[in-house]
């Protein structure tokens, strides 16, 4: 018999978002416990491993063994295979790090029991305590041994396939034009560049891209992410990824040794990510990338702040979802207009002919830009071909 | 009435990577990842299809 728990701080899921929430609480001075269903924090990877690294120091990321290549920049491939290269001088520090997606969980994981927190392995939530509408805890299994937790605050950090939320009565479900179904193998014995994360757009990848993210020698996470809304039969990614590879003889003569498939919410932010007792963060509040799929950074930024707003209010005596409106709105501060304005170039994207396109990047790999952003991009796109640009207005 | 379609997730490891894209995705929250096994309440499930379009290998099927 499993003995029942109490705790300030409960966060459900050790992921990245997980591990930065429970670490910042804990260093708030709250009595934090994190709860992991499986057996191995980080593992089973179900990631591409790309990242951008100018985050890492706003969350006090230290560089570890995580990280596996550092490359020089990303390579946007038209469908006709023209490209555009964006490097750092670019893209700031947008560019960045290969990882080691299980070690880089274990780090984490690692900072936050440094800093206090309690780890339980093995041991997932089955549903929430509540006290009238308010959160309290939940219910959980340990080794399959039923036992409650409770808690003044919990945070649901329970990753793409989020049940928390939901029975939290908070709305998260995404529809399928907000979501890519993706699939990935790690080959070895590819002609891949190692300075280069690369990236193919159009009808090789309707409504997402195929992904090259080197992992040195020879080695490389090839993927794809389908919007499945575009999914016009069972096993779409798989079809589409398998096409891409047997037309690229540099990794068609490679072999997988690996294979990873997950889901990605390409969605706009959510209306509300906060109720009385509860808090969502990471992928389960929905925050990817819409435009690059990248949930990571974001995941991590929100954690810090809402750990830190979930110690406030266990000391405050008040985990209610207006006292939670200080990591509503700080994360909203900090992410929401890029996921909003990253959004919306995702919803024309997803719209786009490989004829524009190839128009697109055929003029931007003949300019050199400033800076990367979407207004310096139209410019560039609309002095060579002005028709492609009448189409984003709406972003000029 | 007519009787519901039949829903069948290939679970068992010939096709099921167990990633989870299903369960994120069911407008019904009726689908459950347990490690490697993969269940869903037949009696929620609206056979809406969604979850055959978001699994990226073809490991569910309607019929």
């Amino acid at each position: 018999m499993v003995q029942n728990l109490k705790t300030d701080v409960l966060v459900i899921g050790a992921g990245p978002a997980g591990s930065m929430t429970a670490k910042w609480a804990a260093k708030h001075g709250a009595k934090v416990l994190m709860i992991e269903k499986r057996q191995e924090i980080g593992s089973p990877v179900r990631c591409g491993e790309g990242m951008s690294k100018e985050w890492l120091k706003e969350v006090e990321i230290k560089p570890g063994r995580w990280i596996n290549v550092e490359v020089e920049g990303a390579r946007i491939y038209s469908p006709s295979e023209k490209v555009f290269e964006i490097n750092e001088k670019h893209a700031g520090n947008e560019v960045g790090y290969v990882v080691e997606r299980d070690e880089f969980d274990k780090q984490l994981a690692i900072d936050a029991a440094n800093a206090g927190v309690e780890v339980l392995l093995k041991t997932a939530a089955t549903s929430l305590l509540k006290d009238g509408n308010r959160v309290v805890g939940v219910k959980a299994k340990a080794f399959g041994e039923p036992f409650e937790i409770r808690a003044p605050v919990t945070i649901g950090a329970d990753g793409f396939e989020s049940q928390v939320g939901r029975w939290a009565g908070i709305p998260t479900n995404i529809a399928m034009r907000d979501m890519d179904t993706c699939l990935q193998y790690r080959m070895t014995n590819v002609d891949c560049d190692v300075r280069y994360c690369d990236f193919f757009l159009g009808r090789v990848a309707p409504g997402g891209y195929v992904w090259i993210f080197p992992k040195g020698e020879g080695l490389a996470n090839v993927g794809i992410g389908v919007q499945v809304s575009q999914v016009s039969s069972p096993a779409d990614a798989r079809t589409y990824l398998d096409r891409w590879i047997a037309n690229h003889p540099g990794y068609a003569k490679g072999k997988k040794i690996d294979m990873v498939g997950g889901g990605v919410s390409i969605s706009a932010p959510l209306k509300q990510t906060v109720a009385d007792g509860i808090m969502l963060v990471g992928d389960a509040a929905r925050m990817i990338d819409p435009l690059t799929g990248g949930g990571i950074a974001n995941g991590c930024i929100a954690g810090k702040i809402c750990g830190t707003v979930a110690a406030e209010a266990a000391a405050a005596g008040d985990p209610s979802k207006e006292f939670f409106q200080k990591y509503e709105k700080g994360w909203r501060a900090r992410l929401e207009e890029k996921l909003y304005r990253n959004w919306l170039a995702k919803e024309k994207l997803v719209t786009l002919s490989d004829t524009t396109f190839d128009k697109v990047v055929d003029a931007l790999a003949g300019v050199r830009l400033e800076k990367l952003n979407v207004h310096n991009i139209l410019r560039a796109v609309h002095e060579k071909y002005p028709e492609v640009t009448k189409e984003f207005e709406a972003f000029l | 009435m007519p009787s519901k379609k039949s829903l069948h997730i290939e679970s068992s490891g010939q096709l099921c990577i167990y990633c989870g894209a299903c369960v994120g995705i069911c407008p019904l929250n009726c689908i459950y990842l347990d490690e490697t096994r993969i269940t869903f309440d037949e009696r929620v499930c609206t056979r809406c299809e969604i979850c055959v379009k978001a699994c990226p290998v073809g490991a569910i099927e309607i019929d």
